[in-house]
């Protein structure tokens, strides 16, 4: 009926209104729940989230090597062409030739944190840190080479 | 020498005529609507000098709250802002001059010619309560038929409206969206 | 004891021993014009420091904390910055009325302070009609915004003001029905009548169940009738930028800010008086002991006390709930407020005849 349906939706109305604002007062009165990071004071003890990405970065060991084969499979993922491997091809003891990465060119400045790369990486050699400072006076800084200069590919990485 | 009374008195007239004057003879409606209202809050504030101020209450209530706030409202929704009327033509400002000289003459005239004397009742206090009493008594001169005549011809008004607005649904579309 | 009326007293009789009786009552005019000014400024920085306290805290955030102690003097920065900017009058607008609207706005809300009772025997003027006199001249500000929604020459502004028209004049009545509640359980107008009414209770407390369907009603009412959120369509800024002053800046838009929380502390001080007891402690029908131990407070802290947790609720309000659709606005008063206004209306006839309030 018409004066119950109205009876109901005053009531329903007020009992909403009244959940939200047990909601609000709950945090008005808890501060503890406080999620604001005073950013640039709080450097050292900040917390950032697990999943927050701030550049790919390509780890390398005490000894200098990477986990990258030259596949090509991050510059073939990346929609926007940030990442550019330039190839060659190494002699191997056995005397074959191998292809290896010479630069693991990184456009900061094109790069939206997909994370595609990461995804199609097959031997899991590039991976997001969690910087996020990157301002720079000149442009071309932000263009970088992820691989540490003469840096090896680590054994038993095909 | 005037006393303060009297200078609020000259004052809240001067607004009065002054915006009056203004409203009519801007070309801007929307400036002429503003004066209007300037030139009620001035009646209103004469209401108040003469300590009416129940009166003067329903003066801002009714004029300023009410009636100026709904022609401004057609306004908007009728012209342009900034926009100016064309210049009446000069027989017509002829016969809007005398038609009002002809209004203030009769006026003036019925106030000189009248005598006022004091009445001998004692006056009722203008408060709220003795109006209220007055106005819904059935005896002693009270207003309750008035009251309710003028009563009827509002919710006439208002059914009238209602019938005017309401919304006819052509046939073939059913009522539920 | 230390209070406002013996403060009052004082500054009346120094002066009456100095001055003639005309000259007094001009110093004193004077003197409370100044002291309602002052008033406005302290609360313009207090509401406005307070506004974003309570709102950072509801949404988790912090809030101002860089200006002062605990940011506490962010609303003093704000206004220094506020007075040192330009002042614009768009090329297209109407100048005269451009200029006039905010002090129009001002004005109203200064005439609003004067039968406002702040502590006991503190008021400016106790004139018989004292609420009927409120709707009256609070009925005026929404001229200034029509006024500068039209000057501005901007559709903005112009959609903005037609909004904000149509919502507060609608809403004038459920707030105007919400008070008439109150006024038909005391049988008074006079605001200083009202409260001596709550003398041995508030008006909530007495008023059995239609004083709190009325108290509902009239903080929703008010809330729509200061252009708050949830009911701000009329300065939607993610629909019309900022509505009726868009083009307004520097010391202009302060006023139409100020102007906005002063509305909000007068209808706070009219809800805390009508149904809270405005400087009435806390009294309990015969409880003797316990009236005389709260009389103990100052009567003015009753008064700003209730007043803030109004104000409170309000930005509570503000933070809490979406804004509303033009249509669900307009439903809400017609469909829901109205009617079940005027039904509470004759319930509290009912109470007040047969006697069966306290």
């Amino acid at each position: 009926m018409f004066i119950t349906k109205y009876i109901k939706d005053v009531f329903g109305a007020l009992k909403s209104l009244g959940v939200g604002m047990k909601r609000t007062l709950y945090y008005f009165t808890h501060h503890k729940e406080i999620i604001t990071e005073q950013y640039p004071d709080n450097r050292e003890t900040m917390h950032l989230p697990e999943r927050f990405k701030g550049e790919v970065v390509m780890p390398h060991d005490e000894k200098n090597e990477h986990r990258c084969t030259g596949c090509t499979a991050c510059e073939l993922a990346c929609p926007n062409g940030t990442i550019k491997v330039v190839t060659k091809f190494e002699i191997t003891p056995e005397g074959k030739k191998k292809k290896a990465i010479d630069k693991l060119v990184y456009h900061l400045e094109l790069c939206t944190m997909c994370n595609l790369c990461i995804v199609a990486c097959p031997s899991d050699a590039i991976k997001m840190a969690q910087t996020f400072e990157h301002s720079v006076y000149d442009r071309n800084e932000l263009t970088k080479i992820l691989n540490n200069p003469g840096s090896k590919i680590m054994d038993g990485v095909e | 020498m005037m006393n303060g009374s009297d200078i609020l008195f000259y004052g809240l007239a001067a607004l009065t005529l002054g915006c009056g004057v203004l409203a009519v003879t801007t070309r801007q409606l929307f400036r002429a609507a503003i004066f209007l209202l300037f030139s009620l809050i001035g009646v209103a504030g004469i209401y108040l000098w003469m300590q009416y101020e129940f009166i003067a209450a329903v003066q801002v209530v009714v004029y300023v709250g009410g009636i100026v706030v709904l022609i401004i409202f057609s306004i908007f929704l009728t012209h342009q802002a900034g926009e100016k009327l064309a210049p009446q033509k000069i027989k017509r400002q002829i016969a809007a001059f005398l038609a009002a000289f002809c209004g203030f003459a009769l006026v003036m005239l019925q106030v000189y010619q009248h005598t006022f004397t004091e009445s001998s009742e004692t006056a009722v206090a203008p408060t709220v309560k003795a109006i209220g009493t007055q106005m819904l008594d059935t005896k002693n001169g009270g207003y309750a038929l008035p009251f309710e005549v003028i009563s009827i011809l509002l919710l006439a008004a208002m059914i009238g409206c209602i019938v005017i607005a309401i919304q006819k649904t052509p046939k073939g579309i059913s009522q539920e969206q | 004891m230390w209070s406002f009326s013996k403060i009052a007293d004082f500054i009346h009789e120094f002066l009456g021993s100095y001055l003639n009786s005309t000259w007094t009552m001009i110093a004193e005019m004077v003197i409370a014009g100044v002291a309602v000014i002052g008033l406005f400024a302290l609360l313009g920085l207090v509401l406005v420091i307070m506004e974003r306290k309570v709102s950072a805290w509801i949404q988790i955030r912090l809030g101002p904390n860089r200006v002062g102690p605990k940011g506490m003097l962010q609303s003093l920065a704000d206004t220094l910055k506020l007075l040192v900017k330009e002042a614009m009058t768009p090329g297209g607008a109407d100048k005269f009325l451009f200029n006039l609207a905010p002090y129009i706005a001002m004005i109203v809300a200064m005439l609003l302070m004067a039968p406002i009772a702040f502590a006991k025997d503190f008021q400016l003027w106790d004139l018989n009609i004292g609420v009927l006199y409120i709707t009256a001249v609070s009925s005026i500000s929404v001229i200034s915004i029509l006024m500068a929604g039209w000057a501005s020459n901007n559709k903005y502004s112009l959609l903005g003001a037609m909004r904000s028209g149509a919502q507060i004049v609608s809403y004038e009545l459920s707030a105007g029905l919400a008070i008439l509640t109150i006024i038909i359980f005391t049988g008074d107008l006079q605001v200083s009548e009202i409260i001596k009414s709550q003398a041995d209770g508030w008006w909530i407390f007495k008023g059995h169940v239609p004083a709190i369907v009325a108290f509902i009603i009239f903080i929703i009412a008010v809330t729509a009738e200061t252009n708050r959120a949830p009911f701000d369509l009329a300065e939607a800024e993610s629909e019309l930028t900022a509505g009726f002053h868009t083009e307004y800046s520097g010391m202009k838009f302060a006023l139409f800010f100020l102007a906005e929380y002063v509305n909000v502390f007068i209808v706070c001080a009219i809800g805390a008086t009508l149904f809270l007891g405005g400087w009435m402690p806390l009294h309990i029908g015969h409880w003797t002991g316990f009236n005389h131990v709260m009389d103990y407070i100052p009567s003015s802290m009753w008064f700003f006390g209730k007043t803030f947790f109004l104000i409170f609720v309000i930005m509570w309000f503000r933070w809490t709930f979406p804004r509303l659709r033009i249509d669900q606005l307009l439903n809400l008063e017609w469909k829901y407020l109205l009617p079940l206004s005027m039904l509470n209306i004759l319930l509290a006839t009912a109470i007040a005849i047969l006697g069966w309030h306290f």
